[in-house]
């Protein structure tokens, strides 16, 4: 059994030294890569779990264009590009759809897509003010911002908060869950946001503020899902297993309660804390991967998913407001009416959140003592 | 000639095998050394700097630790009554205890959250093991344990998921035990009291075996990830470390922070579970080879039907085996009422079953989803079956050669894909497929290969102890019957191992079915979808939609209902008398 148990740990002890170096570094400049795999005629979509990708849509494009559709699915937008990351040398799907605009920067510098043909001719300003390059286009939005449980505040005779700083007091101890940045694009966007919220102050520290919401106990999650469902007592959660409800406030989307709204015939007592620049325009893209095989079925997939008959929409097929110029959310059991707008959101540009994402998560990580 | 035919395909599969297994791990340890420049060793050196890594490791520990024991004190009981008595419906009954085991570890998660919610029984009586208040809360504030509910809720979660084992192992030998041992034994003078009894026969009897199955448990319950994260979520243990960090790991010059944890957190992880395995191991082959047994109706006539307090602690039994399903079942057709402004409100309606079966609310519907979990499934046993048959008999017939060493080490050897990482195995796969045939990602049978390289192990694990059993004179009283070569294994060898073979066949189809691999592949396209993989991606999305969680419940349901079907079939194939199945 000793020479067993030591043959395993040499196999495997040695195993790394066996040639692994000849890995090559990512190229410097771009260049368009041949096909990661076979076009067998079928598109293949990597996603994460977009609820407008239904059956529905990919059967009424597959008529239309005689394409069919697989969608290779993983857990969330940083899914897509930890995926499209480790399959550089083969990529396996050819149309990303998903990606957010904090993730979007990261995927270009690396050279992950290529440019497309779809037209933007009818997407509005405000979708196409991060990034207007020809690597991506937007296909739905939302401003992430915090909500908050009107009635818990009530009944704890607490009114809302009128800053970041007040969630640091006694009040708020224990009682704010917030997604992980390093593991959740909700979270990374509030991150981005409370940089700029702080920023803006002039003398405020993002992280020393982090920093005491981790002191005054603040909840971390690894995901929006877990923040908001098990923790946050404002939404649908407490109606959904493995309910704890000890957060009053959490990290979602401005629109969130007119999502709420919307599923419970218009009502709901979350609401979103509207803080100048503490809330952050979230854009997700679609793009054609680098490595691609049905380029010209992406692009179509593109046009369709772009087209004001399916765009228009994503409020109730996708729960996020469409990119299509002047469209907003349906006034159907108070959607419109309980979605807030946030006054001024981040104005952080494409080149400030591809130079510093990384180091704002390192900084996070620091200052929240996260992994 | 034929001789050395034999050996060399035992050879050739053996080889087939252990590459398969060993390959993605290999693969993934490559990868991480070379983004972290770390060497195992060193990643192994450096755990406790990996953050979070120490206090998933104790955490890890003692959960898996104490979720052996409980398993012991809940399994054991069960298993000595059920068998040390004739019962009238012991097959229905062993089907039901077996159903746990292979329900996709989402399904047990829901379960045992719906029987901890705030409208369950064990609220009712005061005991909040999800929000903590009440007894629980004042233990957490006695005793300064911070989430001690989750924690309970989590190692009885883990019995529950284990309770097979200890009855598979243990009640098979009870129920073949020759009752003159315990008349001779309570004779003597070492059997005149109970704790004397206990001592000379029932541990020297039952103790492989127990220990055997608290192993496995601690096993299982050491890489139990989605247990972990629907009951314990301010708590990680280092599967569910890697599963939170993994998915960027072993990508060059981009997080590297999580290349280190997953590379630290899988050496120790592969070394403690490999230590489980020798363990196992060892005292399978102790528990195996010990007694001599009776047929089990022999047995069982002789202690006759089971007594009041026997009836009680199986029926109790079932009752916690069955009610994580049952409420399971009871929740595809609750479903949220719109205007829940005056307080909880619920609509007992078909719809989320509808919901699921259209398919509009996930990749697929179930119908689809069923289809392609069964089609895997058989193609999965038409692949492990016949491996783990081989490599049983390999480790068998090099143990009646009387090389122990290299058995051992191989019987260890075929452990192997129960202690490695899903992570660990994802990446390899992953980095695998890419590097020597990319092409393979396109190939509809591809989830077949995780199922098949995890699955294997059962078998061997049921195989090999039902090859020990058979007697080398049954085949010679066969080749004195003049039969031909065929003839003669059959009668003397087969005839005595269908019956394990049978159950290795369900429980192959069972984990198939319960998923256990597909989830490995990192690139998994949606027209593979299984059924387990769609109860998932249910659970997985935001549930403003109402009819959301029914619509996973449901298809939960069915993947329960089919597990039991195939259990319940097995156990009518497997001949009284024939063993437990391990």
């Amino acid at each position: 059994m000793k020479t067993a148990f030591w043959l395993v740990l040499i196999v495997l002890m040695g195993a790394p030294l066996a040639g692994c170096l000849e890995q090559t570094s990512a190229s410097e400049e771009c260049v368009v890569l041949p096909a990661g795999h076979a076009d067998d005629g079928v598109l293949r979509i990597l996603t994460y779990d977009i609820t407008a990708l239904s059956d529905a849509l990919t059967d009424e494009f597959t008529n239309n264009t005689g394409i069919e559709v697989e969608m290779i699915k993983v857990d969330d937008a940083g899914g897509i590009l930890d995926q499209m990351m480790l399959t550089k040398e083969a990529q396996q799907a050819d149309l990303m759809i998903g990606l957010d605009n904090t993730y979007l920067p990261t995927a270009i510098a690396n050279c992950l897509l290529q440019a497309h043909d779809a037209s933007a001719e009818n997407i509005s300003d405000s979708a196409l003010d991060f990034y207007d390059g020809p690597l991506a286009l937007p296909f739905d939005q939302g401003d992430v911002c915090l909500n908050f449980d009107e009635d818990a505040l009530s009944e704890a005779n607490i009114s809302a908060p009128t800053s970041l700083e007040q969630l640091t007091g006694e009040e708020w101890k224990g009682k704010v869950a917030f997604p992980s940045p390093v593991t959740s694009s909700p979270g990374r966007a509030f991150l981005v946001a409370s940089v700029e919220y702080f920023d803006q102050q002039g003398d405020g520290d993002p992280m020393a503020w982090w920093e005491d919401m981790v002191d005054n106990e603040a909840i971390i999650t690894t995901g929006w899902t877990e923040a908001y469902e098990t923790h946050y007592t404002g939404g649908y959660g407490e109606y959904t297993e493995g309910y704890i409800g000890d957060a009053w406030m959490t990290v979602s989307y401005c629109h969130s309660p007119g999502v709420e709204a919307f599923y419970a015939e218009n009502y709901t007592h979350s609401t979103s804390l509207v803080l100048d620049h503490a809330s952050f325009h979230q854009i997700e893209y679609a793009g054609i991967i680098n490595g691609a095989a049905q380029i010209d079925g992406a692009n179509q997939f593109m046009e369709f998913l772009l087209s004001s008959e399916v765009n228009i929409n994503m409020p109730e097929n996708n729960l996020m407001y469409s990119v299509i110029e002047g469209a907003d959310l349906p006034e159907t059991n108070g959607y419109r009416y309980h979605a807030d707008l946030p006054s001024a959101v981040t104005t952080m540009t494409y080149e400030e959140i591809e130079a510093n994402m990384d180091i704002w998560l390192d900084a996070w990580k620091s200052a929240t003592k996260q992994a | 000639m034929f001789r050395t035919s034999v050996w060399m395909l035992r050879a050739s599969v053996v080889s087939a095998y252990l590459i398969l297994a060993s390959l993605p791990f290999i693969y993934a340890l490559r990868r991480l050394a070379y983004v972290t420049g770390h060497s195992p060793f060193e990643a192994l050196m450096r755990f406790d700097e990996v953050y979070g890594g120490a206090e998933a490791l104790t955490y890890t520990l003692l959960e898996a630790s104490v979720s052996a024991l409980l398993t012991v004190l809940i399994g054991l009981p069960i298993a000595w009554c059920l068998g040390r008595y004739e019962w009238k419906n012991a097959r229905i009954l062993r089907a039901l205890f077996s159903v746990p085991f292979v329900m996709p570890a989402i399904v047990a998660a829901m379960g045992f959250l719906l029987l901890t919610n705030s409208e369950s029984g064990l609220f009712q009586i005061g005991i909040d093991l999800r929000t903590e208040t009440g007894v629980i809360g004042d233990l957490a504030r006695l005793t300064g344990w911070d989430h001690p509910g989750h924690f309970i809720a989590l190692v009885f979660a883990h019995a529950w998921f284990n309770l097979s084992l200890m009855i598979r192992f243990v009640e098979p030998t009870l129920a073949r035990l020759n009752p003159a041992w315990e008349e001779q034994l309570s004779l003597l003078g070492q059997g005149k009291n109970r704790f004397d009894r206990l001592r000379h026969l029932w541990w020297p009897v039952l103790g492989p075996a127990v220990l055997c199955a608290a192993s496995l448990s601690f096993l299982f319950s050491f890489t139990s990830f989605a247990l972990v994260k629907w009951l314990s979520p301010f708590n990680n243990t280092l599967e569910s470390l890697m599963a939170t960090y993994g998915g960027s790991a072993g990508i060059e010059d981009y997080r590297v922070d999580t290349s280190e944890i997953v590379m630290s957190a899988s050496m120790v992880q592969f070394l403690i579970l490999l230590f489980a395995l020798y363990m196992t191991s060892t005292m399978q082959q102790r528990h195996s080879t010990r007694f001599s047994l009776v047929s089990e109706g022999n047995a069982k006539s002789q202690r006759g039907p089971p007594r009041m307090g026997a009836k009680i602690i199986v029926y109790a039994g079932v009752v916690f085996a069955m009610a994580p399903l049952f409420t399971a079942l009871f929740a595809s057709f609750k479903v949220r009422k719109g205007n829940f402004s005056s307080g909880f409100a619920y609509d007992w309606s078909l719809d989320g079953w509808r919901a699921a079966w259209s398919g509009d609310l996930a990749t697929m519907g179930i119908g689809d989803a069923l289809a392609n979990s069964l089609l895997y499934a058989l193609c999965t046993l038409c692949v492990a079956l016949p491996t783990g048959w081989f490599l049983a008999s390999t480790i068998h017939a090099l143990e009646v050669e009387k090389r122990f060493k290299t058995a051992k080490a191989l019987d260890v050897l075929t452990l192997l894909p129960l202690a490695v990482s899903a992570v660990m195995v994802g990446l390899g796969v992953l980095l695998g497929v890419l590097r020597l045939m990319p092409e393979l990602f396109q190939w509809s049978y591809l989830p077949v290969v995780p199922h098949v390289i995890l699955t294997t192990p059962f078998v061997v694990r049921v195989m090999l102890p039902a090859m020990r059993s058979v007697e080398p004179k049954w085949i010679e009283q066969a080749q004195v019957l003049n039969l031909n070569r065929y003839q003669t294994w059959y009668h003397g060898h087969f005839s005595f191992v269908r019956g394990p073979a049978v159950v290795a066949s369900s429980l192959t189809l069972a984990f198939s079915l319960g998923e256990f691999g597909a989830s490995w592949l990192l690139v998994r396209a949606g027209s593979w979808d299984t059924l387990s993989v769609v109860v998932d991606q249910l659970m997985s999305r935001p549930k403003f939609d109402p009819l959301v969680q029914p619509a996973a419940m449901a298809a939960a349901t069915v993947l329960m209902a089919i597990t039991f079907l195939l259990f319940f079939v097995a156990e009518r194939f497997r001949h009284e008398g024939e063993g437990g199945g391990f």
